[in-house]
């Protein structure tokens, strides 16, 4: 990593740190632009050792995410979950919530969708759609609760419980279509595990291609998010608990209803998502196609940080981590493994997380000859 | 359940345990000296996949360790600069770490012409001891019939323990865990110590991964640890972050796996999928109940943990 660690070094005073007061937009902006190329960077450098062109490689991934019109629809596919569950996070890490548990609440949402819909059958569309994207965000709630008590009255760590979650709510899955002839499960071929397919009624409007309305339903989610933070009572509460539990403890704020709140409400989100995917993506439970590659879940994680937890910047940065998800099947196509995708997620969630350290920190030399690097 | 049957399964609860006494221990050293990273699970797949690359390609099982160990270490590296060097959130860091080496691991692990998963290790580690020692009644199984990196993790686990109780740069890296500035004060090179702590922990953990592909499971497999590394950071908290009461933790978590597999043989009528779940659910039940008693995490961890140190701050 290109990194000066001599600045991290106390003894050696060769630059003067100083706090950023607010970081202004443009900053914010260029440094997450800057997190993706060097993210892109790193992974040239992974394409390039092993032998592969990295060149062809990322002309292969803007081709098969942004190409053509088939294309673009299909990464906005994947752009409405990635949404849901980037707010999921943002809201709960505003709140310094680690919570890594959209996974498991998506699948939880999936699986409650897929029962309702299930159960619904061929009835008024708008009825089977609105009650099973109800039951998507019920099922995220749920699976949320558990840590999001636990966290509030036994202040039990919630990075590990909510990634306990997401391992048993993929057991949950096999469960209901392996283990069990459940109502999730097609009873018409037993002999092959399979998730039952949920009736047409229960399909979202098209919109461009590929694309349904839940895209537009997604884009609501983070406007009505972004409204809730700056002007409800209860959204800018959260604010100053996230900045100082202190000074929340003063104002009044009941930190425990906080803490469940949030999590829950992230819950809801990602239970949402879940609902999206298995009634208009995967049309079965089916717990690979649920949640491609990484996973919506914690790609979910990447999408907050790059958005900076704000709630409008999730939108654009969805589209563009959908572009990168969206593109590694298609990277197979130029003999380069699919995996390359997730590699560099990680490595834009490590850029953002460095980046940060720029916004907060203005570095400057204290003398004027130093000759530095 | 006989005497046979209970030394097989006690067998069986040592081989299951030993990534995570090894991811474990690693971890406490890390985070005694105030650095929380949460990446284990990304570093013990990383780990897993360079050593049996290295295992395969030069046949000798040790330098597919050192190659498992020194991967772990590289990306705990990235860690260390992002949350000591540029005082990053060391949780979305670790988290951040966890995807990438997942990625990478798959990455490595499946591409090519001649892909790693469809490639054999001669002979992955076995016993080390004679069967003289190993066929003793009731203690063989137990305590002789293991590989080499079991009696390593023993042996790490005891070094650890008198390392961080009983030695001088033990006492400095729990120092700088608990009161960096007084570190500091006391003439300490903070970041330094807390840089050796978190490579430290890379490695272990990479030596974890090396355990699975190596001896375990003998194979690679995509995303073999499935959640290992991360029931290892839930050990550190379980153990108050000490190295002996995690060997045993990690004994128990590996009993625990396996008791899902012995329930199977015994033809207990539970599904494989709730078998499966097992080890997450008692895992998850540990936590809430743990942190819910006196000995509090907030009680042992310590103090400065995942918080940075900057003098110039001060």
């Amino acid at each position: 990593m290109a990194v000066d660690t001599r600045a991290a070094s106390p003894r050696r005073r060769r630059f003067l740190l100083e706090e950023r007061p607010a970081p202004s937009v443009a900053l914010s902006a260029a440094i997450a632009v800057a997190s993706v190329v060097a993210a892109l960077f790193f992974g040239a450098v992974l394409l390039l050792v092993t032998g592969e062109d990295p060149l062809a490689a990322y002309e292969a991934l803007i081709d098969e995410s942004l190409g053509s019109p088939v294309a673009v629809g299909l990464t906005l596919v994947q752009t409405t979950p990635l949404i849901l569950t980037g707010l999921a996070a943002a809201v709960a890490y505003r709140m310094r919530l680690w919570t890594i548990g959209a996974e498991g609440q998506l699948i939880a949402g999936a699986i409650v969708a897929a029962g309702v819909a299930l159960k619904l059958g061929e009835t008024s569309s708008v009825v089977v759609i609105s009650l099973s994207f109800l039951g998507g965000m019920v099922g995220g709630i749920l699976w949320a609760l558990i840590p999001a008590l636990a966290r509030a009255y036994a202040r039990t760590d919630e990075v590990i419980s909510t990634l306990m979650l997401n391992f048993i709510a993929l057991s949950l899955v096999d469960y209901l279509i392996v283990d069990t002839v459940s109502l999730w499960r097609d009873h018409t071929n037993l002999s092959q595990p399979s998730g039952a397919l949920l009736p047409e009624s229960v399909l979202l409007p098209s919109l461009f291609e590929d694309a349904n309305v839940g895209i537009l339903l997604a884009v609501l989610c983070a406007v009505a998010m972004a409204v809730f933070l700056r002007k409800t009572v209860w959204g800018r509460d959260l604010a100053v608990a996230g900045d100082s539990p202190k000074a929340a403890r003063y104002a009044g704020i009941d930190a425990r209803r906080t803490i469940v709140g949030v999590m829950l409400l992230s819950g809801a989100l990602a239970g949402l998502a879940g609902a999206v995917q298995v009634t208009n993506v995967t049309f079965a439970l089916d717990k690979a196609a649920l949640s491609p590659g990484l996973g919506i879940g914690y790609a979910g994680i990447v999408v907050a940080a790059l958005a900076r937890l704000d709630p409008l910047a999730v939108v654009p940065v969805a589209f563009l981590v959908a572009a990168l998800l969206n593109a590694g099947p298609g990277l197979d196509l130029v003999g380069v493994a699919p995996a390359v995708v997730v590699v560099l997620q990680g490595l834009i969630l490590l850029m953002v997380v460095g980046g940060q350290f720029f916004l907060s920190y203005r570095i400057r030399r204290p003398l004027a000859g130093d000759e530095g690097r | 359940m006989n005497d046979g049957a209970f030394i097989e399964f006690l067998v069986i609860a040592i081989g299951a345990g030993t990534p995570l006494v090894w991811a474990s221990v690693g971890e406490i050293l890390t985070e005694r000296s105030g650095i929380l990273n949460l990446g284990v699970e990304g570093m013990m797949l990383v780990g897993a996949v360079t050593a049996y690359w290295v295992a395969v390609t030069t046949g000798t099982l040790m330098l597919g360790v050192l190659a498992g160990a020194l991967a772990g270490a590289a990306l705990a590296g990235i860690h260390g600069v992002l949350s000591i060097g540029l005082r990053a959130n060391q949780i979305v860091s670790g988290i951040a770490l966890v995807i990438l080496g997942s990625g990478l691991s798959t990455y490595l692990g499946s591409g090519g012409d001649d892909p790693l998963s469809s490639r054999a290790l001669d002979a992955p580690f076995g016993q080390l001891l004679p069967d003289a020692l190993a066929d003793l009644p009731l203690v063989g199984p137990v305590f002789f019939g293991h590989d080499l990196l079991v009696y390593g993790s023993w042996a790490f686990t005891a070094a650890a323990a008198l390392y961080l109780s009983r030695t001088r740069a033990g006492l400095e890296a729990r120092a700088v865990g608990e009161d960096p500035a007084a570190a500091d004060a006391a003439g300490i090179t903070v970041n330094r110590v807390r840089y050796v702590h978190t490579l430290l922990g890379g490695a272990a953990a990479g030596v974890a991964g090396s355990y699975l592909t190596l001896a375990l499971f003998g194979s690679w497999q995509d995303n073999l640890s499935a959640g290992t590394g991360w029931i290892a950071i839930a050990i550190v908290i379980f153990s108050a972050w000490r190295p002996l009461r995690a060997l045993l933790a990690a004994y128990l978590f590996g009993a625990l796996t396996s008791f899902g597999f012995n329930l199977q043989l015994l033809d207990v009528p539970l599904p494989l999928s709730v078998l499966a779940a097992l080890p997450y659910v008692i895992t998850l039940a540990a936590l809430i109940v743990l942190s819910n008693t006196r000995a509090s995490r907030r009680l042992s961890a310590p103090a400065a943990l995942a918080r940075p140190y900057w003098r110039e701050s001060r």
